[in-house]
């Protein structure tokens, strides 16, 4: 006998309640990346120096919040922390973890971008004797990230499904308020296919943000095709000729 | 216009300061010796072809006169300032020389117009309006000035190469220096990155060229370096180095590639 009820789902689609868990999950993953990113390229940069104690640290850091179960760093923020005597809100714990977690998988995708930097760009630029800083945003800086976009892309998405974690420490995004709704009638397929669509429409819209950005990132680089050198060759007038 | 080259025109007690002198220079990467004793002048406006088989030392050597590479003992002397490993004077120093390198290491993601104007901008604080005009003027003399806002991947090896020239010229260098510039390049498109380099020395600019090409050597040349083992084992007029080698390692260097 079967009790799938295809309108349920559809009313669980547009529930309120759930709506507004969706919004809170976008806000921990964009918190999560903006704070991500900001920490992870300072433990990228830790990482990269040359004194051995501050590279060591950001390896110990590295080391332990990847070594470390996502779930567990949570509860540890949430319930064992205000045994120290230190205690956030709920949202403040999930952001807490979850920026810590995603820094040091960053760190290392920051980090792997600037060592594919080819060692001739820096030459160069040492060379037309430019000032540090000046090789560092203008040269170094943008051609890693470039580098850095598709692993970023695929650590977002990553971490917009880990959010659903944060249910565990009462976080009301989707999981959690798909729990909720779940324990009120029990239509358990219909609330979690609800909760599913909602995730594949999230991690579908960031594909299709990545892709954009790669191709925005890319115009320079990507001319290797033969047409793109057959018109190099071709005379040009003017300066119409970006392609 | 022609290069400017005699800044100093008003004082003629500078011309006698040599362009390039190295005296006693080592370099080692770990155990290995890349440079074993390196004496060198270079005069102004003298081009200098460098050559020797792989591994002798060659590139190590004019990398270390704009301290792309740190020399470990020794003295160098560029245009008179002592390169001392102090920021200010490896400064000074890389202002006074281009680099143009194998592998053209122009920056990907600017236009070749912006490539240009980077380091006249940020160097010589020049307006974007000065370091456009004084770009395409450089991108005209190496006869690329529709490319100016193309990207270098759309453009051919030689073209980069000589975009990378322009650049180079564009902080008004006294010394140019070139490590194997046509190496990387199919060899229809050697020719017109040579012809550049050609009429850069017509034009009185200090050159040291690290190259295979012998043809140019022959044609440009003042004075050949050959070195073999970081060394400095020989150096003549191209015509005396060609036509009489005097060691048996040039003997048998020219040997293997003149055909």
């Amino acid at each position: 006998m079967s009790h799938f009820s295809p309108a349920a789902c559809v009313d669980y689609f547009f529930n309120y309640f759930l709506m507004k868990g969706v919004l809170v999950t976008i806000g921990l993953t964009a918190a999560g990346v903006v704070g991500g990113l900001i920490l992870g390229m300072g433990i990228a940069l830790m990482r990269m120096s040359p004194n051995s104690v501050v590279s060591g640290v950001a390896r110990f850091y590295i080391w332990f919040f990847r070594g470390t179960p996502l779930l567990i760093q949570l509860v540890v923020i949430y319930s064992g922390l205000p045994q120290l005597g230190i205690k956030f809100d709920v949202i403040t714990c999930a952001l807490v973890g979850l920026i810590l977690n995603e820094a040091a998988y960053l760190a290392e995708i920051v980090r792997s971008g600037f060592m594919a930097v080819s060692p001739g760009q820096r030459e160069a630029a040492w060379a037309l004797s430019l000032p540090r800083s000046v090789t560092f945003r203008r040269i170094t800086l943008p051609q890693a990230f470039r580098l850095m976009i598709p692993p970023l892309g695929n650590s977002i998405n990553s971490l917009l499904k880990a959010t659903s974690l944060a249910s565990v420490i009462s976080v009301e995004e989707i999981m959690r308020r798909s729990d909720m709704l779940m324990q009120e009638h029990f239509q358990i397929l219909e609330v979690y296919a609800a909760a599913t669509a909602y995730y594949l429409i999230l991690t579908s819209v960031w594909d299709a943000v990545q892709r954009r950005l790669e191709k925005h990132f890319s115009r320079s680089t990507t001319t290797k095709s033969p047409r793109a050198v057959a018109k190099a060759r071709t005379p040009q007038t003017g300066l119409e000729a970006r392609a | 216009m022609a290069i400017d080259i005699d800044r100093e025109a008003g004082q003629p007690r500078m011309r006698e300061v040599p362009a390039v002198r190295m005296e006693a220079v080592y370099k080692y990467y770990g155990e290995f010796t890349a440079l074993n004793e390196i004496d060198l002048k270079v005069a102004r406006g003298e081009r200098i072809v460098v050559c020797g088989p792989s591994g002798s030392g060659k590139s190590t050597l004019i990398r270390c006169i704009n301290h792309i590479e740190k020399h470990d003992q020794g003295l160098i002397y560029v245009n008179g300032t002592e390169l001392d490993h102090q920021r200010k004077n490896i400064d000074a120093i890389r202002r006074d020389t281009g680099m143009v390198f194998q592998s053209f290491n122009l920056f990907p993601h600017m236009t070749t117009l912006d490539n240009c104007i980077l380091a006249p901008m940020t160097v010589n604080g020049m307006t974007k309006a000065e370091a456009k005009d004084l770009a395409m003027h450089f991108l005209t003399k190496v006869r690329i000035p529709d490319q100016a806002e193309k990207f270098p991947g759309q453009l051919s090896g030689g073209q980069q190469q000589r975009v990378a020239i322009a650049r180079a010229l564009c902080l008004r260098p006294k010394i140019m220096l070139f490590d194997e510039p046509t190496s990387a390049l199919d060899p229809e498109m050697v020719k017109e990155v040579l012809e550049t380099m050609k009429k850069l020395a017509e034009e009185g600019m200090t050159m040291l060229c690290v190259t295979h090409e012998m043809g140019f050597a022959r044609e440009v040349a003042d004075r050949i370096v050959f070195m073999n083992e970081g060394k400095i084992v020989e150096q003549a007029a191209p015509e005396d180095f060609f036509n009489h080698p005097r060691s048996e390692r040039a003997r048998a260097f020219l040997d293997q590639i003149i055909h």
